[in-house]
């Protein structure tokens, strides 16, 4: 197993944080957010449903999911943490390999070095996007973590054979964060390794007639799929991935759903039933991937844990500063997160 | 440990996995700006409600209710601080005392510093020592939690009324014994109710030899080696008896003390002369018949007799052990109902008599089971009245509910061993020398043989000990028959 990104993600963990030692540092106050662009677009939506059902033929689901999360500020910076987790279902159970988490301290100075080096370590190669600038501080964590999940998801499609790869989000790439060839490389790994990746979205954009695509569902008897058509984003931004509306239990729940462009029409329908006849699903989300995400999430225990390692490891002096919004506002203001 | 929130008496302390405190024990809560500290005791401890800790919990536990299996790969060593949060726990105290320049005062109404105070355990001996817990007769009860040794002092049981309660099987019987042969010790009279013939052996060690005690142990059983001469009742004794414990009413009452006057008037007070006295008195059949049943009842109790040699052995031991202290236990195992009742009458009524004449100074009775033998009246009549007279009382149940709220109430020191049940934790908690909060949290999760002291003897410290081995020969055990 590659284990660059990791090594390096330590080295620029202890010495990010190395350098906020004895300093101040004011707690996060808002709320965690997890957060998922999104551009919105029209298409057309293919009312005739493509029924599913369920195939038992035993193969592997995998997942992967990351998470990012501020928790709290120095005087120079932000103290950021992330981590990821693969899980995978394998003769009928789940098993799970967690990284992190990592805490970065991230500053206007660092930023730049930080994050091209943990880019330059998943890339290995020079990439286009290794020319473009850093992201802001407020972008860090999520930036961070979606390098996380890309070597993750690359890690999965080079380990897992013939097996059901899902990702939490879209196949969308072109963005700052997921560059195109980034991300066709992924997919061809696993391609050629026998891997179909299955995208699921939990919100999305899309709009049909004016409709969020997940709220129009025909009167049919879940499982079944819808086919989206005409989906042409504007560039740089490219669909590697053909767009399904998946509604794969009772219930009103449906998600985006996005398979490989690659693959064929028949092989994708096939994945979805396969995914259907091997993995338990919930509210149409497969187990698997709320598994994924579930294990990352930072619960506020886990929050208040890596800010005791801060502070007794690098004997942070832990202040609150004011919260403007409930200073000037008293209890108008609902605090600088819910501005 | 950091001071979290204060309501009334009551602190609230958040503690680390790395800081072990258990119930019972005592936090000194230093504030040094102030000058001054709060002592308080813990009586629950909780999980601290850490944030997200459900969402924690929830998440390893998924997959159908078992463990889903896999690798942390935690280079920062972040899963000790985690658990190190999730194991926080909250110590709910009671404020007991304030000191200041080495003085304690109850006074629970200042705030110390949240963020300046330091919290420490407080040492048994150290608290010992700013109660003044001490004296010149001291009576190791057993190890204090942290291992020191609770002495108290003999003092404080002079002149009080004790109770010793706790579930079957706990250890009462044997912290009597202590605190008894501890009081002979210090050259104190104390007279036992035995009901279970437990208390029968005192004076032999475990392997059956002599001990120190063994002169000092007397047992009378009654209808054997303790038995009374008619001339040496009172009548307002045997009234009672009649009365209370033979149920006699009031016309044949009259009649009786008629018979009693005019047969102690002619010097011919023996049971013959009483059963013929009875049988020619003047009187209605009906009251005869009645005088005639209680007078069969006192002769087949064989507590009486008309020998009077046989009925010297009480007095004897009394003056034997009001000179050099001694117990006198009075061995009621294989005696009815009626007859203990009759042989407590007499004893109480004896002793009241003597001490209110002076011939004895003063009794430490311990009533075992007491509602067995003791008639309604006395309850009131033992804790208030005979107290005055120098009987003092210690009851030892395992049915708390057989004791009345008022004797809970003016109990000055109770032993409280464990219960687990919800309504007899109630009524101890009636006590007014404690909280019911403290009772109710330290005595349920008592083990056994351990012991929680309220009252006089600790300060009002209430202190859990683990009662100390008596080398002496117990006879408390129950008979089994699937025994090896």
């Amino acid at each position: 197993m590659d284990t660059t990104l990791p090594q390096r993600l330590i080295e620029l963990s202890i010495h990010s944080l190395k350098h906020v030692q004895n300093q101040p540092f004011q707690l996060n106050q808002q709320t965690i957010q997890q957060s998922n662009g999104f551009n919105p677009q029209a298409l057309q939506l293919k009312i005739q449903p493509i029924p599913l059902r369920p195939k038992h033929e035993e193969i592997i689901v995998a997942a992967v999911d990351t998470s990012s999360m501020k928790i709290g500020e120095t005087t120079t910076g932000t103290l950021i943490a992330i981590r990821g987790a693969n899980v995978w279902k394998q003769n009928k159970n789940y098993r799970y390999i967690r990284l992190g988490p990592f805490i970065f301290h991230i500053t206007e100075e660092n930023k730049k070095e930080v994050y091209k080096t943990l880019q330059r370590a998943y890339f290995n190669t020079p990439h286009e996007q290794n020319h473009l600038n850093s992201p802001n501080l407020q972008q860090m964590p999520t930036r961070m973590a979606n390098l996380l999940e890309r070597w993750l998801q690359t890690m999965l499609s080079k380990t897992i054979n013939n097996g059901l790869i899902l990702f939490d989000g879209s196949l969308t790439s072109g963005t700052p964060d997921t560059p195109i060839s980034l991300m066709k490389e992924i997919l061809e790994i696993a391609r050629k390794r026998g891997n179909i990746v299955l995208a699921f979205s939990k919100m999305t954009n899309l709009r049909f007639n004016g409709h969020l695509i997940t709220d129009v569902l025909p009167r049919h008897k879940p499982p079944y799929m819808l086919e989206t058509a005409d989906l042409k984003p504007k560039p740089p931004i490219v669909l590697l991935g053909d767009v399904y509306v998946a509604r794969l239990t009772k219930g009103n729940y449906a998600f985006r759903l996005d398979i490989d462009k690659e693959i064929s029409f028949e092989r994708s329908i096939q994945a979805v039933e396969k995914l259907l006849g091997n993995d338990l699903l919930s509210q149409s989300y497969p187990e698997t991937l709320r598994l994924a995400h579930i294990l990352c999430t930072f619960t506020a225990n886990e929050v208040i844990a890596m800010q005791h390692f801060i502070a007794s490891k690098y004997s942070l002096k832990i202040i609150n500063r004011p919260d403007m919004h409930r200073l000037l506002f008293g209890p108008f203001g609902k605090g600088e997160g819910n501005s | 440990m950091k001071l979290y929130k204060k309501e009334s008496n009551i602190v609230q302390i958040l503690s680390f996995p790395n800081e072990t405190v258990e119930k019972g024990d005592y936090l000194l809560i230093e504030d040094a700006d102030a000058g001054k500290a709060l002592i308080a005791q813990v009586i629950d401890v909780q999980f601290a409600n850490i944030p997200g800790i459900l969402e924690e919990l929830l998440r390893n536990l998924p997959d159908g209710g078992e463990l889903v299996q896999g690798e942390d790969f935690d280079p920062l060593e972040i899963a000790p601080h985690i658990t190190y949060i999730q194991d926080a726990s909250l110590l709910i105290c009671k404020i007991r005392a304030t000191v200041e320049n080495e003085n304690l005062s109850p006074s629970s109404s200042w705030l110390p510093s949240r963020s300046q105070s330091t919290i420490k355990k407080l040492p048994i001996p150290t608290l010992l020592k700013l109660a003044k817990v001490d004296g010149k007769l001291p009576i190791v009860l057993g190890g204090a939690k942290d291992s020191s040794l609770l002495t108290i002092d003999a003092s404080s049981l002079d002149g009080r009324l004790n109770i010793i309660t706790g579930k079957k099987e706990t250890g009462k019987s044997h912290l009597s014994k202590l605190l008894m042969l501890n009081l002979i010790g210090y050259k104190a009279m104390v007279v036992v109710f035995d009901l279970n013939g437990e208390y029968l052996s005192l004076g032999m060690t475990v392997d059956g030899k002599r001990n120190a005690y063994y002169d000092k142990i007397h047992v009378l059983a009654p209808s054997q080696n303790f038995k009374v001469a008619l001339k040496q009742l009172n009548l307002h004794v045997l009234l009672e008896i009649l009365i209370h414990a033979l149920h006699l009413p009031g016309t044949s009452a009259r009649e009786f003390r008629r018979i009693w006057q005019s047969l102690k008037e002619r010097d011919m007070l023996n049971l013959h002369e009483l059963g013929e006295a009875i049988r020619n008195w003047h009187c209605n059949q009906h009251v005869r018949d009645a005088l005639f049943s209680r007078y069969y009842a006192l002769v087949n109790s064989g507590f009486f007799t008309d020998k009077f040699g046989e009925a010297t052995f009480l007095e004897e031991c009394l003056f034997k052990a009001n000179e050099q202290g001694g117990a006198i236990i009075v061995n009621l195992r294989n005696t009815s109902l009626i007859d203990r009742q009759i042989v407590v009458e007499y004893l109480l009524g004896k002793f009241v008599e003597l001490l209110t004449n002076w011939k004895l100074k003063a009794v430490f009775l311990f009533a075992e089971e007491a509602h067995l033998y003791l008639r309604e009246t006395y309850w009131d009549d033992i804790v208030t009245r005979m107290r005055h007279f120098g009987i003092f009382t210690t009851f030892i149940t395992n049915q708390p509910d057989t004791i009345r709220e008022n004797i809970y109430r003016q109990a000055d020191n109770i032993f409280l061993f464990n219960f687990t049940n919800e309504h007899d934790l109630e009524v101890v908690s009636r006590a007014a020398r404690v909280d019911a909060e403290t009772v109710k949290s330290i005595a349920r999760d008592l083990p056994p043989h351990h012991c929680l002291t309220l009252g006089k003897v600790v300060r009002d410290f209430p202190m859990v000990v683990k009662v100390k081995a008596l080398d002496v020969k117990t006879m408390g055990e129950t008979r089994l028959f699937f025994k090896e």
